[in-house]
């Protein structure tokens, strides 16, 4: 019997190493390290390994390649997100971080095994205990983030899935207000994430049969040579979309959306929001123009089917919303919809303006959540919507921030959002599917009016009297709200170097 | 099939040794009834109606078994190493202690937060 | 003995979990009914990894069990915590959320 012993490329793996390797420090530093020290060992770690992993990724640059005996493949789609999500992670970070706008230190539970409302959770936060545990949490989600949209095989896929999803539904739950709603956010996430991941699994499983690999490139050469039987692959090809449309909220697995952002604490859902459709978008697009690119007259309807009624109805259910927080979360799934609107493009504009989608609503949404930290009220955040009038009388500069990012979502002229909604439009119709276009816009000119009626609330409307207070961005806040901020005016303003990086990156290796 | 016939003869011996013991027992041994006989245990604490705290298993046991789970199922990535030792030789041996010192850093974490102290 | 039979076996243990997870009110039933289905797909790749004649499916297995291991901890905790401050384990009195 001949053997084959694996080889790995630990140098195209490097980013992903440094953070699982910094998360795996992280556990470390909980078990050794004294209570009071923890916090500063924590933050120096985690934005330290970003950023390192980050350098790691630009070194990479021009790298294309399959790595580590095809289950990873080191290409441009897969560096651009990593370092898309690595700078994202830095503003997640930042805000997870952030320990001066909660008068209890922290936006985290002191204590997360202590029972709500019992003498034991009151000594806990009486004690000023900071939970760091989700620092090692948030390392250990990214790390599975920047290997989901790199994996060149299904089972990576799925294990990059879990990586990535497990950390995150512990983290829904570990609010420091409201912890009843957090816990049960963090529920039905989990319970709704176990049962898309297993419709995953069993999709991979068939497909396997199919093809008699997990290999994306083998899966497309099975699929162009016509190998086995056409039902078992379609069957898996749904059933495996069903758990990655799950991951980007897309209608009709959205459920678990607004409850999750609603009732998970406000960074964590910022660094969710943003980095998981990131990376989740990224395995659609490898999965769906490697490994099933022969199969796109079957899986395009479908797909675009999906991306209409993602459109219309999350801009419909957006507009009913009476909390900010859950209004975001609806805007989120309308935007799966229009990033879906470029995936089906299934040509290279479109996986470029899906690539600029992505990272120009992950900063946005960054940006959205944290002016939503900021305000407050004596119960913590007040989210509210009618808590929000007046408010650009009590803080000009917040108003207007959070203005710039709500016309970034509505695809208003000089902002990020105007270009990645051109772009995909733009790729949509090059690809015949001028239908999907038309829906895409009418959605984009409703999504607009309930943004600006926000907008047209915080300028406008004339404040409360028992209303809430706009906390002065502390350090933290500070340098994630601008990061965001920049990102999403340069975006916007001169999206030429970045377009110009994404049309040398946007092609996939096999 | 010849592989699988000892396999089976285990398997005869052992049900005929449990059915011998257990008749053995019941006729050479002494027939003397009274109500100890009949309760679950014969010695011991008397059961009651109830089980203490109302049926609840001490969430202590829960943990244990958690981290038993946990533990337990990480060992599956031994045995095809250990099949294939010979010919991955050190690049295995190396990658399998990495993994080994991965899953003692949990460990670690889990006995200095006091997850393994039972009272 | 035909390995499709294993399938079939396979897509009805899918099926039961799929099912049980749409119609149970307890979490920790529904989270059995997931690992179920979990389990339906090991069933499935080992079959496939035979019937394919590559060792691809038996070793997928193996991840798949890790996996799910980690599932149930991760899991279990979160349904426990919940448990412990509502004294209830079923999803219809999770409704904080719905509005």
């Amino acid at each position: 019997m001949n053997f084959h012993v694996p080889v790995i490329q630990y140098a195209e793996v490097l980013p992903i190493l440094i953070v699982l390797g910094a998360a795996v420090l992280g556990v470390l530093v909980e078990a050794f390290i004294p209570r009071s020290l923890r916090y500063v060992f924590q933050v120096v770690i985690s934005l330290g390994s970003i950023l390192l992993a980050f350098v790691a990724v630009v070194r990479l640059h021009g790298t294309s390649h399959v790595a580590v005996e095809g289950s990873v493949v080191v290409d441009g789609p897969t560096l651009f997100l990593q370092g898309t999500l690595l700078l994202l992670a830095i503003g997640g970070v930042l805000l997870i971080a952030e320990r001066g706008l909660d008068t209890g230190g922290s936006a985290f539970t002191a204590h997360a095994a202590t029972l709500p409302g019992s003498e034991a959770e009151r000594t806990a936060l009486a004690s000023g205990i900071i939970q760091t545990e989700v620092f090692p949490l948030t390392l250990f989600a990214l790390g599975g983030m920047l290997l989901f949209p790199a994996a060149g095989d299904l089972v990576t896929m799925f294990v990059a899935l879990e990586v990535l999803s497990l950390p995150l539904y512990l983290m829904s739950g570990l609010a420091r207000r409201r912890r009843l709603l957090s816990q049960e956010a963090a529920l039905k996430y989990f319970l709704l994430g176990a049962f898309s991941s297993a419709f995953f699994l069993y999709g991979s499983a068939l497909i396997y049969g199919y093809a008699g690999t997990v290999s994306l490139s083998g899966i497309r050469e099975a699929i162009s040579s016509n190998a086995g039987n056409d039902l078992v692959l379609l069957m898996g090809v749904a059933l495996v979309t069903v758990g990655l449309l799950f991951k980007v909220s897309a209608v009709p697995f959205h459920a678990w959306t607004p409850d999750v952002y609603q009732g998970a604490p406000t960074p964590v859902t910022a660094f969710m929001a943003a980095c998981t459709k990131v990376a989740a978008f990224g395995a659609i697009l490898r999965l769906f123009y490697v490994g099933l690119s022969g199969l796109r007259w079957d899986w395009r309807p479908m797909l675009s089917g999906v991306a209409i009624v993602t459109m219309v109805l999350g801009v419909i259910w957006a507009l009913t919303q009476t909390d900010m927080k859950r209004m975001l979360a609806y805007s989120s799934i309308a935007h799966a919809g229009f990033i879906l609107t470029g995936v089906v493009a299934v040509n290279k504009a479109g996986l470029e303006g899906s690539l600029f989608y992505l990272a120009a609503y992950g900063f946005t949404t960054i940006g959205a959540f944290a002016i939503v930290t900021l305000v407050r009220d004596s119960t913590g955040e007040a989210t509210h919507l009618s808590q929000w009038s007046g408010l650009a009388r009590r803080s000009p500069l917040v108003a207007s921030t959070f203005a710039l990012f709500l016309l970034a979502y509505a695809g208003i002229p000089l902002t990020s959002g105007f270009v990645a909604k051109f772009a995909v439009f733009a790729a949509a119709y090059s690809s015949g599917s001028s239908a999907l276009v038309i829906v895409g816009v009418l959605s984009s000119a409703i999504a607009a009016f309930f943004y600006i009626r926000v907008i047209v609330l915080m300028f406008f409307a004339e404040p409360k009297e028992d209303g809430p207070t706009v906390v002065v961005p502390p350090i933290m806040t500070t340098a994630a709200i601008t990061l965001a901020a920049s990102v999403t005016l340069v975006l916007g303003v001169m999206p030429s170097s970045v377009l110009d990086l994404i049309k040398s990156a946007a092609r996939f290796t096999f | 099939m010849n592989l699988y016939i000892p396999i089976l003869a285990i398997g005869a011996v052992g049900f005929g040794f449990a059915i011998f013991s257990v008749l053995a027992a019941a006729l050479t041994g002494p027939k003397r009834y009274n109500r100890a006989r009949l309760e679950a245990y014969e010695c011991g604490i008397e059961p009651t109606p109830q089980a203490v705290g109302g049926g609840h298993i001490p969430i202590k046991y829960f943990l244990t078994a958690m981290l038993f789970i946990v533990f337990d199922i990480e060992i599956v990535f031994l045995y095809p190493w250990a099949v294939s030792f010979d010919h991955l030789g050190l690049f295995g041996l190396f990658e399998m202690v990495i993994f080994i010192a991965t899953v003692f850093v949990a460990y670690a974490y889990v006995w200095r937060r006091g997850g393994l102290e039972w009272d | 003995m035909n390995p499709a039979n294993y399938l079939f076996v396979s897509a009805l243990l899918f099926t039961i979990g799929a099912l049980g997870v749409l119609t149970r009110r307890n979490s920790i039933v529904i989270f059995m009914c997931v690992e179920l289905m979990l389990n339906a797909a090991n069933l499935a790749f080992v079959t496939f990894a035979r019937i394919q004649g590559n060792l691809d499916g038996q070793v997928i297995a193996f991840f798949t069990m890790v996996v799910a291991a980690c599932e149930v901890v991760v899991g279990l905790a979160i349904i426990v915590s919940i448990y412990r401050s509502r004294r209830s384990a079923s999803v219809d009195d999770v409704n904080l959320l719905k509005f």
